[in-house]
């Protein structure tokens, strides 16, 4: 510690001892930090279509268009629409408290989500195939803004309650914090394709919710449907199983993926 | 006179600082940090917000490359009491090319 260099790099040295354990102990708090997360995800109506489903497509095949329902948010209120579109909607009340967003603790900075269809290989001794319908980056209240975080739709109840120059701009919806995602009737982001051209008339399919939690500081975790510690596995988060349907003639509904920045927000260009 | 200009240079950049001064440094230097570290992580941890433990870190840090690294008065306080100075008295002669230089 004689001269100036010296000392310089001792402190240096020393500062970066002191950062790796704090770092180290940063990663260690969340495992006491509770987790209980919970979600209900119901599906909405799924087409199959023949065609180019990309405009990259070199040949055309089968693809499946999902629609779904997602709600991970605190909630007094539900829209419930019939399975006909003719009647109008009705309003139901529902008290379950579902949420993830106790997955957002002191370390998160981010929560990937994502929606996946699970459905049975042709072959039996094949593994089941997944495939992502729908995906989104939430970010905590933390993190910076970046363009590829997700923007939350307004929902029925604060679109009437707020004014509508009010442009949310959030990941959540207003006057609720991360974590909570209401999605009514969601489009898909992707359209689904199975590499053997067919997937009209597949049986047994799920849609799963999934996530990936990146904390500033520590280990990536993704879904876990175990209690562990103070971690409560996730409730709920799967639909009921479905089975694909019958391809479509010419007339096909609207199966167009979502669109502009919300198609490309948290997608790899 | 540049020599003399060149030397003072030489010696701000490189802040000699005493044993005792040195002993102090390298104590100073271990708890600052330590108690840096601690406090920032508690200040994050009870605000919830890693923010603060991140620039509560670096400040703290930063503090203590300013009280540390510059050779401030208070680590010369203990200067080295060297023996004086000896005459050659007697002592070695040395001789240049056959001539006695002192």
């Amino acid at each position: 510690m004689h001269s100036v260099l010296v000392r310089a790099q001792n402190v240096f040295g020393f500062f970066t001892t002191v950062a790796f354990f704090v770092a180290a102990l940063i990663a260690l708090s969340v495992v006491v930090s509770p987790q209980s997360p919970s979600a209900s995800l119901k599906l909405r109506n799924v087409q199959v279509v023949k065609g180019r489903p990309h405009y990259y497509s070199t040949k055309k095949e089968e693809y499946a268009h999902v629609k779904f329902d997602l709600d991970a948010g605190t909630y007094t209120r539900i829209l419930v629409l019939p399975p006909s579109n003719n009647r109008p909607p009705l309003l139901t009340r529902n008290v379950a408290t579902i949420d993830l967003s106790t997955l957002f603790n002191w370390n998160t900075k981010q929560v990937f989500l994502y929606i996946t269809a699970t459905y049975p290989s042709l072959s039996p001794i094949e593994p089941p195939s997944q495939a992502i319908v729908w995906d989104a980056i939430i970010p905590s209240t933390s993190a910076p803004w970046h363009q590829n975080q997700y923007i939350h739709p307004p929902t029925r109840n604060t679109a009437s309650s707020s004014s509508k120059s009010l442009k949310s701009t959030a990941a959540f919806p207003a006057n609720a914090s991360p974590g909570i995602v209401r999605l009514a009737s969601q489009r898909p982001k992707y359209q689904i394709t199975d590499v053997t051209g067919r997937i009209a008339e597949r049986g047994n399919a799920t849609l799963e919710l999934g996530w990936n939690v990146q904390p500033w500081v520590g280990a990536l975790t993704w879904t876990n449907r175990r209690d562990w510690g103070y971690w409560k596995g996730l409730v709920g988060g799967r639909s009921e199983q479905f089975d694909f349907p019958p391809l479509k003639g010419k007339k096909a509904e609207d199966v167009g993926t979502v669109k502009g920045g919300e198609k490309n927000r948290g997608s790899p260009a | 006179m540049a020599d003399a200009l060149l030397e003072k240079v030489r010696e701000i950049l490189e802040g000699h600082i005493d044993f005792e001064g040195q002993r102090t440094a390298e104590l100073m230097t271990t708890a600052f940090l330590a108690t840096v570290g601690v406090f920032a992580f508690l200040a994050g941890y009870i605000a919830q917000n890693i923010h603060y433990t991140l620039y509560l870190g670096l400040a703290g840090t930063a503090l203590t490359f300013l009280a540390i690294v510059p050779p401030w008065p208070f680590f010369n306080r203990n200067p080295v009491a060297w023996l004086p100075a000896q005459n050659g008295l007697g002592a070695i002669g040395i001789e240049v090319d056959g001539k006695k230089v002192s």
